[in-house]
């Protein structure tokens, strides 16, 4: 089998004949971030959103709204699922005089599986790509890698770690290049998806999903209908107004989905202006988790018009995803209870993609220096 | 000879790829294994022979072994929760992501090229993501070994391929396999073991089916048959052809390249029985053959004379022994009644042995020579019984010649092209032994002493079937210990070079001795319970194998032979013969 890291070595070599390369201990390591990094992400979007109180629907006022699974054989409108992934290895360090650079190699990629009538998943389409990573300015060299890394192929891309992106600088604040890699390999993950997501051949009537919260690309999807984002761990800090008697009453998120009863959802509050949606939909009896958050998705629809949503739309996709509770990916994933099986599926249509770690680490290494001769 | 195009020619073209080879990093493939994902929809079964595309432009057929469904869950509990927390209402929204995976053993390796770049084949494992297909008939008698069966006869001029049966595939393939004759009939290996449960592994059947075959193949005129009937009279018409011959079932036979007809040239030999002498009647199940004989055991007939020695008492003696004294007598009533010895002189009936001295004086047993009378009288009770109180009518105190044969002159009058039937079905169990024993004994006799100048007659090969084999060669000596087993043994060992020939039939191979089953090239195994099945007679099929064993429908059968690399599963046409006696020639 071909080193599939092949292409990074002219790079590479250069890194280590212009610098002083300090590896990393052993091989490439895996530069994991926070396991609930989707909650974060959730957190950071939501901004401003801290309390909700706009119900952006009509004609539905109540607080919460019980629905009948509606399957696919009766109706089936949600049939893309997509989703993305980012895996970020650290190298090594780089050092030029007192300048320094980390260098970091991300695996990034996006997914989208289509479900046939009979239920039936194949993937429409998914791109992987393998990513060099450094502090382009902090070195002098920056360029060259740069350049050599852009004549490996399309699979290969360079990216700077500090340029700046409005993303990851709220993701990530703070200069340390280290750090911002992995929220760079997401943000550049972002544009995959967005990519795939405006390429699928969508009729009227077939919806995607996909994971996750809404980001900033939402404003370049105006000319793009039919998707919801569904989001399995989110922030907790919102504070709803619950329609109700005497003006209703204020509630924060554990006591809103408390009251969430099975095969139900929350009514639909406006989040950013009333540019999206929110509600959340319970998949699962709460007497099967131990935790009344369990077993909930938070639903995100982009509204562009602001104008108050039909609440028979939302009933039709809630329903639709009520129905989505069976299969799940229960024992592959902490987040089961809250997975869709499809999205688990899209996910790991991207991670199998990827080259395996033990792959990577034995074939991403530092070209050797022997009496000042570089060995490839 | 089957149209032979190169193995695979029929080619990719055609043939559609139904899945590919995978492996895993807990499952890797290996030069004996491999395992590949069936596309949806597809559908193998075990015994399927598959090709996968291999290095070097090369091709490895393999053996469905077993086949999985593999899916994401982790565990049961998780399909239960992912059931809606174990609803069985409704259709899963996405079904579970699951494959059907089917597990290979390697057969062969097959290179196209001429000459070959590989001359030993190429067993590296099959590569992953390999594309498989089913085999074509060309490509399974590579897989199994056959087509070198072909080179040899084209090479040499001579037949050896003996059609065995069919292979049925699930695509629908319908594939000729052969048995090498040099493996049946000698000299590289020779016997035939089937085993099976009694009614669903149509034993019998298969015996009767291989005869034709043979016979029909590889020369008629040079093999003499025995069979021994010992059910109803399954084996008494077998020259009658069976009216209800189905045209799929000729077509079936003439797929195999032979004609569906009953047995030429057949002989009947019926034992005399206790109503023989006033009716005329044999002891034998159903109508009687158009042209038989019958033949009795008299005193003479058992013991023997000079110039003929006979089976001996011994076969009638089926009890431990562990100090020799019944063998020690039997040694001197032998030696006595054959030499006629003095005091032996009276002795000619079965009366006077077990009632007359020198063995009885009125009634109280006398010692002989070294013997007791103890051990005399133990003797002549047991004995008693066999041929005279249980006897089914077989022993008489005199044998007419004229109305009834003895059994050795018959059986050493075979011919080749002829079949001789020896019905044994209603006799009891000392005197299946006796005729059983008495036939090996002669078979072996003539072949083994046999100068071929001295009997230019004999048949090139004789074939001798019986059923239930445990009864003479069992696996534990014991209670019903036969004398028998010694000449079994012999012809297992040396059958092979003397060109005699034993198809033998049990339900239970491991009831039979070892070594008998050991000389066996050819082994077929029909339905047979897992029990059985874990006895180490059948160490030589594979664990997973074993499995499908016990589901095998009536007329399906395992079979091994020494040039096939795996035992393969086959089926066969029913014979053409009256194969019970019930249905009639109208």
């Amino acid at each position: 089998m071909k080193n599939p890291f092949e292409g990074l070595r002219p790079a590479l070599q250069v890194i280590v004949s212009e610098g002083k390369v300090l590896p990393a201990t052993g091989q490439a390591v895996e530069d994991l971030m926070r396991p609930d990094h989707a909650e974060v992400i959730d957190s950071l979007r939501m901004g401003d959103d801290k309390l909700m109180e706009v119900l952006l629907e009509t004609p539905n006022r109540k607080p919460y709204v019980e629905l009948k699974p509606v399957y696919r054989a009766e109706r089936h409108p949600l049939r893309y699922f997509q989703d993305g992934s980012a895996r970020t290895f650290f190298l090594g360090d780089v050092t030029e005089g007192v300048r320094r650079s980390p260098i970091n190699v991300a695996q990034i990629g996006a997914a989208a599986v289509f479900r046939k009538d009979n239920g039936q998943v194949n993937v429409y389409h998914a791109i992987h790509q393998i990513v060099l990573m450094m502090d382009k300015k902090a070195v002098s060299f920056g360029d060259r890698v740069e350049e050599l890394v852009s004549k490996a192929g399309a699979r290969f891309k360079f990216h700077d770690t500090m340029e700046l992106d409005g993303e990851t600088e709220r993701t990530s604040p703070g200069k340390e290049p280290r750090s911002r890699a992995a929220h760079k390999a997401h943000h550049l993950m972002a544009q995959l998806e967005d990519e795939l997501g405006r390429s699928l051949p969508r009729e009227k009537g077939q919806w995607l999903v996909l994971d996750g919260s809404l980001g900033k690309d939402l404003h370049s999807w105006r000319d793009v209908s039919e998707f919801i984002g569904v989001t399995k761990s989110f922030s907790k800090d919102p504070i709803f107004k619950i329609p109700g008697a005497r003006g209703g009453q204020v509630a924060n998120l554990y006591d809103l989905l408390a009251g969430l009863p099975f095969s139900a959802r929350t009514c639909a509050f406006s989040a950013r202006s009333g540019k999206i949606a929110v509600w959340y939909v319970r998949l699962r009896e709460q007497k099967h988790m131990d935790y009344p958050l369990m077993g909930v998705i938070k639903v995100e629809y982009p509204n562009p018009a602001a104008e108050a949503i039909p609440s028979q739309i939302i009933d039709e996709i809630s329903s639709a995803l009520v129905a989505e509770r069976q299969v799940t990916p229960h024992g592959k994933d902490i987040r089961w209870h809250a997975h869709l099986y499809a999205i688990y599926l899209a996910e790991q249509a991207v991670k199998n993609g990827f080259v395996s770690t033990e792959a990577l680490k034995a074939g991403l290494k530092w070209p050797t220096q022997t009496a000042g001769v570089t060995v490839s | 000879m089957p149209d032979e195009t190169q193995a695979g020619e029929e080619s990719a073209v055609n043939r559609r790829v139904v899945g590919k080879a995978s492996a895993t990093e807990r499952e890797p493939n290996s030069s004996e294994k491999f395992s590949f994902w069936l596309r949806a929809e597809e559908i193998v079964n075990p015994f399927d022979i598959v090709e996968a595309g291999q290095m070097a432009d090369t091709k490895t057929f393999g053996l469905v072994t077993n086949i999985k469904q593999v899916t994401d869950a982790p565990s049961h509990l998780s399909n239960y929760i992912s059931s809606d927390f174990g609803s069985t209402e409704g259709e899963p929204q996405t079904p579970r992501q699951g494959a059907n995976v089917a597990e290979v053993s390697v057969l062969a390796n097959y290179d196209p090229s001429e000459p070959k770049r590989y001359p030993m084949g190429i067993y590296m494992p099959v590569q992953s993501d390999s594309p498989i297909r089913f085999a074509d008939e060309a490509g399974i008698h590579v897989a199994l070994g056959i087509d070198k069966m072909f080179e040899y006869e084209k090479e040499y001029k001579e037949k050896v391929t003996i059609p065995a049966g069919l292979i049925q595939m699930s695509n629908g393939t319908k594939v000729r396999v052969y048995l090498d004759k040099r493996y049946v009939l000698g000299p590289e290996g020779a016997h035939v073991n089937i085993a099976g449960i009694s009614g669903l592994a149509t034993k019998t059947s298969y015996a009767m089916f291989l005869i034709q075959s043979i016979l029909q193949t590889v020369g008629a005129k040079d093999i003499a048959v025995i069979l021994l009937n010992v059910k109803q009279n399954d084996l008494l018409v077998i020259d009658k052809p069976r009216k209800s011959v189905k045209p799929e079932e000729h077509e079936l036979w003439e797929f195999l390249g032979l004609r569906a007809k009953p047995f030429e040239n057949v002989r009947y030999l019926l034992p005399w029985g206790k109503e023989t002498q006033t009716t005329g009647v044999p002891n034998c199940f159903g109508d009687l053959p158009d042209q038989f004989q019958t033949y009795a055991y008299s005193l003479e007939d058992v013991v023997g004379n000079r110039a003929n020695p006979g089976p001996g008492l011994n076969l009638l003696i089926r009890v431990p022994d562990p100090w020799d004294t019944l063998g020690a007598l039997i040694g001197e009533v032998q030696q006595g009644v054959s030499n006629q010895e003095s005091k032996w002189k009276t002795v000619t009936t079965w009366d006077a042995l077990l009632n007359g001295p020198p063995l009885m004086d009125r009634g109280i047993p006398q010692g002989v020579g070294e013997v007791k009378a103890s051990s005399v009288g133990r003797f002549v009770r047991i004995l008693r019984r066999v041929v005279k109180n249980r006897q089914s009518g077989l022993f008489v105190q005199q044998r007419a010649p004229r109305k009834a044969c003895n059994l050795g002159e018959e059986i050493r009058k075979i011919q080749g092209g002829q079949t001789t039937v020896v019905d044994i079905a209603k006799l009891t169990d000392e005197e299946r032994a006796l005729v059983f024993g008495h036939i090996i004994q002669e078979v072996y006799g003539m072949y083994a002493e046999a100068n071929l100048e001295d009997r230019p007659d004999l048949p090139k090969k004789v074939i001798i079937f019986v059923d239930e084999l445990n009864k003479y060669a069992p696996s534990h000596r014991g209670d019903s210990e036969s004398s028998i087993l010694e000449y079994v043994l012999d012809i297992a060992a040396r059958g092979r070079s003397l060109g005699v020939v034993l198809i033998s039939a049990e339900q239970f191979m491991s009831e039979v001795h070892g070594q008998v089953v050991g000389n066996c090239a050819t082994k077929v195994i029909g339905r047979s319970d897992s029990s059985e099945l874990s006895d180490a007679s059948y160490r030589f099929i594979a664990q997973d194998v074993k499995a499908h064993l016990t589901r095998l429908d009536k007329g399906e059968l395992l079979l091994s032979h020494p040039i096939y690399r795996q035992p393969v599963k086959i089926e066969f046409p029913r014979p053409a013969y009256q194969s019970i006696g019930h249905e009639r020639t109208g």
